[in-house]
């Protein structure tokens, strides 16, 4: 991996003149107080502050930010929004942050061959926004596609709760244009959804901005379904609402949706301004989403509605129009934001199992946190066996932020004792990093190595993430470290 | 490679899996090599065994599956050993309650389509050919008509378990239907025709088999308007595929130059039903020929000894005039509108001069596309014989990015060296 050596007293002016010579004054940060920003992206407990911030404005820029990062040999990080949950987007050890997010144009759109090109900085949800006339949309949704970008997805891979039915990132690009961390550009893929050779394509994206910066991406755009049902399962519990998540996957059905909101979150968002009129007293509800033709929903729902009354469900609201699908979704959606009322601070865990053992993972997570003295809530993509404990806790407590991460590699190890895995949706980056020995050999991370040195031979290309070094394997653990800066 | 040399790489062979290593006699000829020697690993343990003993020895290896798809590919390059993966073969997991399972790679795919429908699942993987195993399948990475509803190869894919040729075993995904722990190296894997590392096994996501099929067969006139209609059809909501295919002159089938439409549609009743429908309004249908979609399926994948076959993936609007560049005498077209995909059969035309002058104007033609039409073109099958020196796998770009994996995965050229796009 490669570290950055200070620059010496007139390398450093020299360093950031050229930047901002490319991308403009305006477009390179270099005061602390500008830097702070981009300490860290959505996982606020370790944060490491860049010694620049540049923002180009398109290929040309990145390509020659590059070139001249490694010129002054400092490594960099590409960034989109900055709202993942791993730590992907965080420049450790003084590398410079490459922004994409004014590279916002949307290129094409060919609703012809249903594509769309788009630059890197493009918000998930305006690309849906700016087709909805020609009836398509880009059907990935992570839950902070108001603000995330498609850069930023391409390289998490991020999913979001209709992945069950429509895949994730992966499944909807089929090309991208990127910067190679020697400066070079490349195609990787066809809009054709074919190219001979390697994979390339299909390796680049979720590889965390470790192979190269994205400075274009073809993606595949979706018909917006005829219809939408929307329904509330209602429940005494987790493990009955899962039960019969578990039916539903066994009967056939694919759902666009599959939802699980356990009681602890019900009852912070009935008493937040997300409110959707959910009785407090429930254990559970499954939201059930189905999407297709018309004429099918009546059937599907019929079926819906069979299982769950096979599985005891106390209520199944189904909703009659748009509004009250919406108010539906907002208990699902408002999740985090009204966790604000728990606590100060908030761990999003990501973790996935076979959705088989949904509801034993389920308890045992819920006697982790017990047996932790942690408030633990559960919101998670229950189709996918998509989990996401979340502990609500206070930093500021240094005994409590020790069980939160150490409750948080009993998750870990726990579902990896049953078959899953470290993330689903969130990424490796820094957060996870160091568990990955949890999961895998040093062969099978040394196979992982090779891919990336072919791209990213000298690790300049965010450095630090996804692979752990070779001592760290199983070791290390990630924990507040407050404010990191390594300046140039 | 020398003979001598052979005989040391089957004794270091026997000394890891014993009689699993044994001399071909007579020597085997496929996929243009001439082989001596086969090892037939029944574990990963011997699998990882072998290869560590062919790096040893710098002898390179063929890997097949059933052997079924030997002739995709370029010709192999200076390799003796057969890599044979029929032992790897069986299902290892399956979990019918979760809809996913685990298999070797020497597994038959009938055998595994099997397995999975007796428990109300369809396996999503519907390749040309059915004879092959799942190492193949996935090797391969070729599609047949019902991407549309199945996804492709790639999207099967979960987990993996491969060895390199160090011999070190690398595992990459996991049984889950969601993840992102680490690089997606799967796609990786899938469809590099064996050249990173054999698959030992594989999980797989299945689907679950539709409660209603819907075939509807017409004969439809080879206009633009066809051509819409087809890429309207498969964008219905429960079209699982849709495939259209020239109509031999000679056939009782329709007049001459007339197009055959397949369409199947799966799912839900009521959806099913709307979408045939929908298709069939105003038209009439032809009875629906033995086979179906089985039958278009089997027609990508029938051999065509002394032919070329070729697949040419364009965009969904640049189909029609994709069939329009390829379209003449001796020449068998089948397409598929989204994915757009065309198979093209070129008979062999030999004149009394030349016999393969009909070739060159092929390659030229179908390298035009590649030009004015942005399609991605391989060679499926080239004919025996014929001269000069043709990567299948045409214009493969970032050829440089390609060798640079290889060669970090496989430095020493052990795994079918040559077989892949630029000969890696």
């Amino acid at each position: 991996m490669s570290e950055n050596q200070p620059l010496s007293r007139s390398d450093a002016p020299l360093f950031l003149e050229r930047l901002a010579g490319i991308v403009g004054d305006d477009n390179c940060l270099s005061r602390p107080e500008e830097l702070y920003t981009y300490g860290c992206d959505g996982v606020t407990l370790d944060a490491h502050v860049p010694s620049a911030v540049v923002l180009p404005a398109d290929r040309d820029q990145v390509v020659a930010v590059v070139a001249t990062c490694r010129e002054f040999e400092r490594s960099f990080v590409p960034r989109g929004a900055g709202t993942g949950l791993s730590g992907g987007a965080v420049a450790m050890d003084g590398a410079v942050v490459i922004c994409l997010s004014r590279m916002v144009e949307i290129v094409e759109v060919d609703a012809e061959n249903r594509i769309a090109v788009v630059q890197p900085g493009v918000v998930n949800a305006h690309l849906s926004d700016a087709i909805v006339h020609l009836g398509l949309f880009y059907a990935p949704d992570p839950s902070s596609q108001q603000a995330c970008t498609i850069g930023g997805n391409v390289a998490e891979n991020s999913g979001g709760p209709h992945t069950l039915k429509y895949g994730t990132t992966t499944n909807h690009v089929l090309s991208v244009e990127m910067v190679l961390p020697d400066a070079s550009v490349v195609r990787l893929g066809s809009a054709a959804g074919f190219a001979p050779g390697y994979d390339l394509v299909g390796a680049a994206v979720g590889s965390e901005g470790t192979l190269g910066i994205v400075t274009e991406v073809t993606v595949r755009l979706v018909e917006i379904p005829e219809a939408v049902k929307t329904m509330l399962a209602i429940f005494d519990d987790v493990p009955a609402a899962c039960r019969l998540v578990g039916r539903v996957i066994r009967s056939g059905m694919v759902p666009a949706a599959l939802e699980v909101v356990d009681r602890r979150t019900i009852r912070a968002v009935e008493a937040s301004v997300y409110a959707a009129g959910l009785p407090t007293d429930a254990g559970a509800v499954l939201i059930i989403e189905l999407d297709g033709a018309a004429c099918e929903m009546e059937s599907l729902t019929d079926r819906i509605r069979e299982l769950a009354v096979g599985e005891g469900v106390r209520e199944l609201r189904i909703a009659r129009d748009a509004d009250e699908r919406a108010l539906f979704w907002r208990a699902r959606k408002g999740a985090f934001g009204a966790m604000g009322r728990l606590a100060p601070d908030l761990y999003v865990h990501d973790a996935v199992v076979p959705r088989a053992s949904l509801p034993e993972v389920l308890e045992e997570i819920c006697a982790i946190g017990d047996r932790y003295e942690l408030t633990l809530s559960n919101v998670f993509h229950a189709g996918d066996g998509n989990l996401h404990p979340n502990i609500s806790f206070d930093r500021r407590d240094e005994d409590e932020l020790a069980r939160v991460v150490a409750a948080g590699r009993e998750m870990l190890e726990l579902c990896v004792r049953v078959g899953g895995v470290l993330t689903g949706e969130h990424g490796v980056g820094m957060e996870k990093r160091d568990y990955m020995g949890l999961l895998f050999t040093p062969e099978d991370l040394e196979a992982m190595r090779r891919l990336r040195d072919a791209f990213n031979p000298d690790g300049v290309c965010n450095p630090g993430k996804v692979i752990p070094t070779t001592r760290a394997c199983t070791e290390a653990n990630p924990r507040a470290r407050g404010y990191d800066q390594v300046p140039l | 490679m020398g003979v001598a040399a052979n005989s040391s790489c089957l004794e270091a062979l026997r000394e890891v899996v014993g009689e699993g290593a044994s001399a071909l006699e007579p020597a085997r000829g496929v996929a243009g090599g001439h082989f001596v020697t086969e090892v037939a690993p029944k574990t990963i343990e011997e699998l990882s065994d072998s290869l560590r003993a062919l790096t040893a020895q710098g002898e390179s290896v063929l890997v097949e599956g059933a052997g079924t798809q030997m002739h995709y590919g370029n010709p192999v390059e200076g390799a003796a050993t057969l890599l044979s993966c029929r032992n790897l073969s069986g299902v290892v997991e399956f979990d019918s309650a979760d809809g996913v399972i685990q298999a070797g790679a020497g597994t038959p795919l009938r055998e595994l389509a099997e397995v999975v429908a007796a428990e109300g699942w369809l396996l999503p993987l519907d390749p040309p050919d059915r004879g092959g195993s799942l190492g193949g399948v996935l090797a391969t990475a070729v599609s047949g008509p019902r991407e549309r509803g199945l996804g492709p190869v790639r999207d099967a894919v979960l987990g993996l378990d491969t060895v390199l040729a160090s011999g070190d075993r690398a595992r990459c995904g996991a049984r889950v239907v969601k993840n992102v722990t680490g690089y997606d190296m799967a796609k990786l894997y899938v469809g590099s025709l064996g050249t990173l590392g054999v698959i030992e096994k594989a999980w797989l996501r299945l689907k679950p088999v539709p409660l209603s099929c819907r075939l509807v067969e017409l004969e439809v006139p080879p206009s633009d308007e066809t051509f819409a209609l087809a890429l309207a059809a498969v964008r219905r909501g429960s079209a699982r595929g849709v495939a259209l295919r020239s109509v031999a002159a000679n056939s009782h089938e329709g007049p001459e130059g007339s197009l055959g439409l397949v369409a199947e549609f799966a799912g839900e009743a009521p959806a099913t039903e709307a979408d045939a429908d929908w298709l069939l309004r105003g038209r009439t249908a032809w009875a629906p020929a033995e086979g179906g979609m089985d039958a278009v399926r089997d027609l990508q994948g029938l051999p065509l000894p002394g032919g070329l076959r070729a697949r040419v993936h364009v965009l969904p609007a640049g189909l029609a005039e994709a069939w329009r560049c390829l379209e003449g005498p001796g020449v068998e077209l089948l397409a598929y509108p989204e994915p757009a995909v065309l198979h093209a059969r070129f008979a062999p035309r030999p004149n009394g001069a030349d016999d393969f002058a009909w070739l060159g104007e092929v390659l030229t033609r179908l390298d035009g596309m590649r030009h004015s039409l942005d399609a991605q073109v391989v060679i499926e099958e080239m004919p025996a014989g014929a001269p000069g020196d043709h990567d299948v796998f045409r214009g493969t770009p970032n050829l440089g990015l390609m060798r640079a994996i290889k060669d970090r995965f496989d430095p020493s050229r052990i795994l079918n060296p040559g077989r892949f796009a630029g000969r890696i």
